[in-house]
């Protein structure tokens, strides 16, 4: 099972499911990261402990847990 | 009489809602408070027609499961206000997540206009925005505008006075068929209850109510229709999820949702997404993962430089409008009690306060063109990994920053912070800060006590072991009161965009007015009564003696001893004074003499009054931090570990009396208040003196 924080700069995949509780889920929900959404990995911090993802022309900073709770596949599945 | 239209305007952040307000011409804007919060309500009051418009502009809200404070006061108002027309402001760009909470609010079925914003992006990328199949999809009227260039915000007027005169068109937002076949029936359950007669509330709340809205739950709770509204609600979830195969029935409606949204973005806008442009070329740079961090810094320094430096010169020129004010009403005014009130008491310390406009105004300013540029949130990101092994949020990083400064514009810079556990941490931990204003009392008794130490380095370590500690204090804070899971961390990174000068100065001025307000109000008070207990009772036997004695000496010095004298004395007998010998049994264990204590206590009106109480407490001739004599004074009657523990008290208790107004202002729940009103005070006491006793038993 793959999820954000495998990928790699620049990578693409797509939502799977995400595994966060509310309210966290609600949240990645109303900025468009849902079900079968594109996601990029734009940037993360030198010690990968807060992501940038691009997903719907909108770019969101997640920490860690959060982005490891986004579980993705590859855009070519 | 006019007719009034009452208009709620409401978007997700960063869609230029308040850039499409600024552009409104022969608009009044009316800035204040939601009732019982410090969200900020910003009305605008229009006439066209024999029409009076009145527009609410709420907070930014992502979607109606509220989140932030901010999201419920507009949820509260959507959900109970009474108004006409819904004005949703999106973001053409990324219209398919705004849209997704534009269906929930067509899900109440009111009068709705869609504001598609920021058109001219999409246009220069050559895109197209199709106005009239979004209209159609919808079943709502479509404006297309472009706040920059001025575009269709006269038209949003227009529209809404056309769509107040017509009635209300049919919904043509419909879910999945498994979806809308619950929806009816729980309606109908709904519809029993006389809260629900009309058909689109009763629909409205059976969606919330499938969106497992909380609030919208309390409200059946107390209805007869509630056993059986419930029950027939656990069904449908257990079978919803069931049929679905999700987790919770919120996710499939976020689902269709989406999917609708996204399929209406799909038809109608027709863009094609360009690799490299500036805001991806400007985080290349400032969100690198090596660069990133220093680039920061670098811009906080400036930032911080620009406020003390520049801020200064204003700073000395208020500093002598109220000098010279209240020496010349002392002069003009008849002598009497009201003349010391107002020139010793209410104009020196009001004035003291007011001095700090300019640094205040030049921070927020800076402040603002970050957060307006978008940079804030990059500024959050970089920081967040730091500040989450003590338990805070990556924007907690910029007002505990500004406390360096002064706490008062820190705990107003805290409002960035939209979670309120977040916030209250941040803000608890703020004091420890150390402020400017605590700069010349760290100055005396370091070069009294230090000399033989490099007094620069020596206030280095007071300022950052006083963050270190503030930093631990946070760690404790949240495992101790906020148990559980760290604090989840999902931001927006908007684009960077260019500021909009209008709102820049349009926020400085109300930014300006609400402080004038303050300052002339509650510190105006407040500075009358310290005056008052410093002044009174006046022994007027004493006061005789000393005045025959000045007359009789010849001598300049000693005239001026015996008068520095006369007043300490007179501040000795003085209601303070006897505060002071009260509560100088707490400070007993410290080595405190009462002096030490009436200065500690004082210091709460404000951190300069420490220095100057000790100059007149101490009686030396024109105190100030760098006087020898006062150093002097102080190194024969304070042992060193006394002084020790004094700085160490003046780094964590209470800021001042101003700052901890500003937190009252901002924190309405009185349990924190009261937490927030002792605890510093234990904290510093409790520290001081352990330092005490573990620097008696070294030898000092």
């Amino acid at each position: 099972m793959k999820n954000i924080s495998d990928l790699k700069i620049d990578e693409e995949a797509v939502v799977v499911k995400i595994h966060a509780k509310e309210p966290v889920k609600g949240r990645l929900l109303s900025m468009g990261i849902v079900k079968g959404a594109k996601v990029k990995v734009i940037a993360h911090t030198l010690a990968r402990q807060t992501w940038d993802i691009l997903s719907n022309n909108t770019k969101v900073a997640l920490r860690d847990e959060e982005a490891r709770s986004i579980e993705v596949k590859s855009i070519y599945e | 009489m006019n007719d009034e239209i009452k208009v709620a305007i409401v978007g997700q952040p960063n869609v230029g809602k308040s850039s499409i307000i600024n552009a409104l011409s022969n608009a009044k804007l009316h800035v204040g408070n939601f009732s019982g919060v410090t969200v900020e309500k910003k009305e605008v009051f229009l006439k066209r027609d024999f029409y009076d418009i009145k527009m609410t502009d709420l907070p930014g809200i992502y979607a109606l499961n509220a989140y932030t404070p901010e999201e419920q006061v507009a949820k509260d108002f959507l959900l109970n206000e009474d108004y006409d027309i819904i004005l949703n402001v999106v973001d053409a760009n990324t219209l398919s997540r705004n849209l997704i909470f534009t269906m929930q609010l067509l899900d109440m079925h009111k009068k709705t206009i869609l504001v598609i914003n920021m058109v001219d992006e999409i246009e220069k990328k050559g895109g197209f925005v199709d106005k009239s199949k979004i209209e159609e999809l919808l079943g709502i009227p479509v404006i297309l505008t472009s706040a920059k260039e001025n575009r269709g915000v006269e038209e949003i007027i227009s529209e809404i006075i056309k769509v107040y005169k017509t009635p209300l068109a049919k919904n043509k937002i419909f879910y999945n068929q498994k979806i809308e076949q619950r929806i009816e029936e729980l309606a109908k359950i709904l519809r029993k209850s006389p809260h629900f007669k009309s058909y689109d509330v009763s629909r409205f709340m059976a969606i919330r109510l499938l969106d497992r809205d909380e609030d919208v739950y309390k409200k059946i709770h107390d209805l007869p229709i509630f056993i059986e509204a419930h029950n027939a609600l656990e069904k449908m979830y257990k079978d919803l999820e069931l049929e679905f195969d999700e987790e919770s029935t919120t996710d499939i409606l976020a689902n269709e949702r989406a999917a609708i949204s996204y399929n209406l973005q799909m038809e109608t806008i027709d863009v094609d997404e360009e690799e490299g442009s500036l805001s991806e070329k400007l985080d290349n740079i400032l969100i690198h993962p090596v660069l990133g961090l220093p680039i920061f810094l670098f811009f906080m320094w400036a930032l911080f430089q620009l406020t003390f430096v520049l801020g200064n010169y204003p700073m000395n020129v208020i500093d002598t409008i109220f000098r010279e004010t209240s020496s010349f009403l002392a002069d003009f005014l008849p002598k009497g009690i009201f003349n010391s009130v107002l020139t010793e008491g209410v104009l020196p310390a009001v004035g003291a306060i007011v001095m700090f406009l300019p640094n205040i105004l030049i921070l927020f300013l800076g402040l603002n063109l970050l957060e307006q540029t978008g940079y804030m949130s990059r500024a959050s990101y970089l920081m967040d990994g730091f500040l989450k092994r003590f338990g805070l949020q990556g924007k907690a990083f910029v007002p505990l920053v500004s406390g360096f400064g002064c706490t008062v514009p820190a705990y107003m810079a805290a409002r960035t912070l939209k979670n309120p556990k977040d916030r209250i941490i941040t803000m608890l931990v703020l004091g420890f800060m150390s402020c400017g204003a605590r700069l010349p009392i760290y100055v005396l008794l370091v070069s009294a006590f230090f000399a033989n130490h490099n007094p620069g380095n020596m206030l280095f370590f007071i300022y950052i072991g006083g963050a270190f500690l503030g930093l631990v204090v946070a760690k404790i804070l949240r495992t101790v009161l906020f148990k559980g899971e760290p604090e989840p961390f999902v931001m927006e990174m908007p684009p960077y965009r260019f500021p909009s000068f209008k709102a820049l100065g349009m926020d400085l001025w109300i930014k300006t007015k609400m402080f004038l307000k303050k300052a002339g109000t509650f510190i105006a008070i407040a500075a009358m009564v310290i005056w008052f207990l410093s002044s009174y009772p006046v022994n007027d036997k004493m006061v005789q003696n000393y005045n025959a004695k000045i007359e009789q000496t010849t001598d300049v010095s000693k005239k001026q001893n015996l008068e520095n004298e006369l007043k300490a004395k007179s501040l000795e007998d003085s209601y303070l004074g006897s505060v002071g010998k009260f509560i100088q049994p707490v400070f007993a264990p410290l080595g405190f003499d009462w002096r030490l204590s009436v200065a500690v206590v004082a210091g709460l009106s404000a951190k300069e009054v420490v220095v100057s109480t000790l100059g007149t407490l101490y009686a030396m001739s024109g105190a100030n931090e760098t006087s020898k004599g006062l150093v002097s004074k102080m190194r024969q009657n304070v042992d060193f570990k006394s002084a020790v523990a004094l700085i160490i008290i003046i780094m964590i208790y209470s800021p001042c009396l101003a700052a901890m107004g500003t937190f009252y202002a901002e924190v309405p729940q009185w349990a924190w208040r009261t937490f927030y009103t002792i605890y510093p005070n234990v904290v510093a006491w409790l520290l001081a003196f352990g330092v005490y006793k573990v620097l008696a038993l070294m030898g000092y």
